[in-house]
């Protein structure tokens, strides 16, 4: 799956929180998007997700423009995103968040639950399955059966990536993976999302974590004041003069 | 001229409205939550009123006691209620404010009873303009809602604590970062809410019966008016109050007497649907 | 005192089976339903108002229920995109629509006059054992409820609805629409009221505007809460307490001289505002506790 951003522009009152952005992701990529606070990062995934309508500009996905489709239809098409601040089903376990999940279930129309029980079974088991590889492939089995209300900060990133890849994506919006993550940790939801991308999953990954997104990421682009000030390698963006004053002045 | 009379009719009850639809938007502004309890604070206002009108057969005091009584009801409410729920659900708060309102209609009910009670004021003759009559009585009200705007917009954008409470609406963390106090604009937001309410129910009292229920039947219109004007919008609520007040004047030859709340849920429901942050409104969507 | 205590049993039902119909639209979806009262008075008129007709009963209540149903499907299309309080608006300012519409259409309501004489379930056998068998209908009836309720909140459907009323946003992320799933869920709620608005009519057989008045939504929010908030158990024994904190007013002003009728009516609203603020402020999750410990 192929995403292009094309001039995206998001005004609210006189802030311009995204200016003329463009951006193309090829299929299959692992991106990186960067910036300090306020850049406009997770706006940008509000708009490419169907959560803000854009001023101006359009989405193309796999060379069709989906501006006209809700946040649900453009998830339907493949693209799932996540949040900077997860938002588990804190009263659903670990398990029935990722069971909830799963798409196109007869079990969630009523008719289905009251007159086809037989088939509700068939899918819940298969979706069960499911569950279970996801849950030992994000290494929650300890977990499975808590109320997800009750787990750590980096649990719940876990299970928003989980309840991601539930959700039969060919590219995932991950904001902020690794953020309130401890280290051991973030390693741990490293390894897995290369592993993803390796399945073939697109990846565009929003990181506030230099360290940590130079390592995932064979490509990024750093974002400041609603503008794409630079893409490319890792290493030759942050040597870009222009993103160390706007970016790493105050820290390196 | 049969409906440039049904207008200045409208004008009485939209300023009705339009100054209980400035409490609701002030609170759902300030506060977050559509308080359902301002209904019954009108009717608290009117009895506040009623008691200090027997008591000195002036309006003007009747006024004075409505504000002040009704100001200190609602911030009874508010400390006793809504502060200890501020970081709660907003159904929380509803329901919170459902409670009160029904616990003040009981108390009202109680203390003065179930009986129709009326504002004996003197009868006087209209005053004829080109064929349209104005009842001095009329006038009178009018320019006590105009007084109880003038003070109330006054607080708002002349004195400090007012400019602070705007602040708080358009954007809280911002405000609360600059170093606003939000307990001092709680306090004014409930003295000020509980205040125009109250006035607004002396207003309604006047022009009609006071029941312990009688409040409660204008809630849908005024929320549909604080809709209407924008939630968050202090002028849009009372120029809203008075479009609403003239529309079910001028509708009631068409629809009859009783469909005037149904007209206001229609209003209602269009606004919310065409265009959710109402006339005047740009702070917060509805969807 | 047979009598009594099945006639009791019978109002109480009708509550159970309102709780169970809110229960499942804010318990386990979180919708604000301001406006309950609106779809049972809107069972009662019509299957009251079929029966002068001479339809079956059992048409009437069917009908009742369906048309419940249907009267929340528009209501569901205009406000679900709407946010909580808003729609919590929207549904209160409904069910006053409702009553205003029952009182003025006299050709149809006979407006304030009411409608006397609504035929009773069971007439043909007559006193007591005629009770006898409206307390077992509206039994069956309200255990065919808890295990629909129960099996919708097992479901897949049951799963997707708590996690909407947990985080709308993280629903549609996944794909999901939360207005298709909130629609479905106010039809078959408001169809519960409908259903208990039959049967209040024909037990009660006079039905009058006045009787659906916002208030009785909020007994049953009353009941909901008190019980403990999305939980089939709490809806049960939210309605008991309900019905003894109603009957127990009554029999206080049958005691207490002096008391008239609507000074019970005030003391009995104030109780109920007291008793909302009070378990919203210190015991959210009911009697029966927390959802979560199901």
């Amino acid at each position: 799956m192929s995403l292009e951003v094309r001039d995206i522009g998001k005004s609210y009152g006189g802030f311009k929180a995204l200016d003329g952005v463009r951006l193309t992701v090829e299929t299959g990529a692992l991106f990186g998007i960067i910036g300090p606070n306020g850049a406009g990062k997770s706006t940008l995934f509000s708009v490419i997700s169907g959560f803000v309508p854009a001023d101006e500009g359009r989405i193309i996905l796999d060379g069709k423009a989906i501006d006209g489709l809700s946040a649900p239809a453009r998830a339907r098409a493949g693209m799932v995103r996540t949040f900077q601040v997860p938002r588990e089903f804190r009263h659903l376990t670990v398990r029935e968040n990722l069971m909830a999940a799963a798409p196109q279930q007869t079990g969630e129309n009523l008719l289905g639950v009251f007159f086809r029980p037989g088939r509700v079974n068939e899918e819940e088991a298969a979706i069960a399955d499911r569950v279970d590889q996801t849950i030992t492939f994000l290494k929650l089995t300890r977990v499975a059966d808590q109320p997800s209300g009750m787990l750590s900060g980096g649990q719940k990133k876990l299970l928003e990536l989980g309840r991601a890849l539930m959700a039969k994506p060919r590219m995932i919006l991950l904001d902020e993976p690794f953020a309130g993550v401890n280290p051991v940790l973030i390693d741990e939801i490293m390894e897995r999302i290369a592993e993803l991308n390796g399945r073939g999953i697109g990846f565009v990954v929003i990181e506030h974590d230099l360290q940590a997104l130079t390592r995932l990421v064979p490509r990024l682009a750093v974002m400041d004041r609603g503008r794409i000030i630079a893409e490319g390698e890792p290493r030759a963006v942050l040597d870009d003069p222009l993103v160390r004053e706007a970016y790493l002045g105050g820290v390196s | 001229m049969f409906y440039a009379q049904l207008l200045v009719n409208g004008i009485v009850q939209g300023l009705v409205i339009g100054l209980a639809a400035l409490s609701i938007t002030l609170v759902f502004g300030i506060a977050r939550f559509p308080n359902a309890a301002t209904g019954d604070f009108m009717t608290f206002g009117a009895f506040s009123a009623l008691t200090a009108h027997q008591a000195t057969g002036s309006i003007l005091f009747g006024g004075l006691g409505a504000i002040v009584a009704t100001g200190l009801v609602s911030l009874l409410a508010y400390w006793a209620v809504f502060r200890r729920l501020a970081d709660r659900s907003v159904v929380a708060l509803l329901v919170a404010s459902i409670g009160i309102g029904f616990l003040l209609r009981a108390v009202l009910g109680v203390v003065f009873g179930h009986g129709q009670q009326v504002f004996q004021v003197p009868l006087t003759r209209p005053y004829v303009f080109n064929g349209i009559r104005v009842m001095p009585l009329d006038l009178q009200l009018a320019a006590v809602a105009a007084l109880a705007l003038a003070l109330v917009f006054s607080l708002l954008y002349l004195t400090p604590i007012g400019r602070q409470m705007r602040a708080v609406a358009d954007n809280r963390d911002l405000a609360r970062v600059s170093g606003i106090r939000p307990g001092r604009v709680m306090v004014a937001l409930w003295l000020v809410a509980g205040g125009v309410a109250g006035v607004a129910g002396m207003m309604l009292g006047i022009k009609t019966i006071v029941t312990p229920e009688f409040g409660w039947e204008m809630l849908l219109p005024a929320f549909t008016a604080a809709i209407l004007g924008g939630i968050g919008s202090p002028v849009g609520a009372v120029a809203a109050g008075l479009i609403l007040g003239v529309a079910q004047e001028l509708s009631t030859p068409f629809v009859g007497f009783t469909y005037k709340i149904a007209l206001a849920f229609i209003i209602m429901l269009a606004v919310l649907l065409l265009r959710p942050r109402g006339l005047f409104g740009q702070l917060e969507g509805a969807r | 005192m047979e009598a009594y205590l099945v006639a009791i049993g019978i109002i109480a039902l009708i509550y159970v089976i309102l709780s169970l119909g809110l229960t499942l639209q804010y318990g386990l979806t979180g919708l604000i339903n301001f406006g309950h009262v609106g779809f049972f008075a809107i069972g009662a008129y019509t299957s009251a108002l079929l029966a002068f007709q001479g339809v079956p009963l059992v048409l009437c209540f069917a009908a009742a229920a369906v048309l419940a149903g249907i009267a929340a499907w528009p209501i569901g299309l205009v406000s679900l995109r709407l946010r909580d309080d808003y729609f919590a608006i929207v549904t209160l300012g409904f069910s006053e629509v409702v009553r205003i519409v029952i009182t003025s259409e006299k050709w149809l309501t006979s407006g304030v006059q009411g409608l006397p004489g609504v035929p009773r379930l069971y007439e043909e056998l007559g006193g007591f054992t005629a009770q006898l068998a409206v307390f077992a209908t509206i039994l069956a009836v309200t255990l065919l409820g808890i295990w629909m309720i129960r099996r919708i909140a097992g479901s897949p459907f049951g799963r997707l609805i708590e996690a909407i009323r947990d985080n709308e946003e993280a629903v549609q992320a996944l794909g999901k629409d939360p207005a298709r799933f909130k629609i479905q869920v106010l039809v078959v709620g408001a169809a519960f009221a409908g259903i208990a608005g039959a049967f209040y009519a024909h037990y009660i057989t006079y039905i009058v505007p006045d009787q659906f008045i916002p208030l009785v939504t909020f007994y049953v929010w009353m009941a909901i809460i008190m019980g403990g908030v999305g939980r089939v158990s709490g809806a049960v024994v939210g309605s008991a307490i309900l019905m003894l904190f109603l009957e127990g007013s009554r029999f206080l002003r049958d005691v207490l001289p002096g008391v008239s009728e609507v000074d019970m009516a005030s003391v009995r609203i104030g109780a109920v505002g007291f008793l909302l603020i009070l378990f919203i402020m210190y015991r959210p999750q009911g009697l029966m506790g927390d959802y979560t410990k199901r």
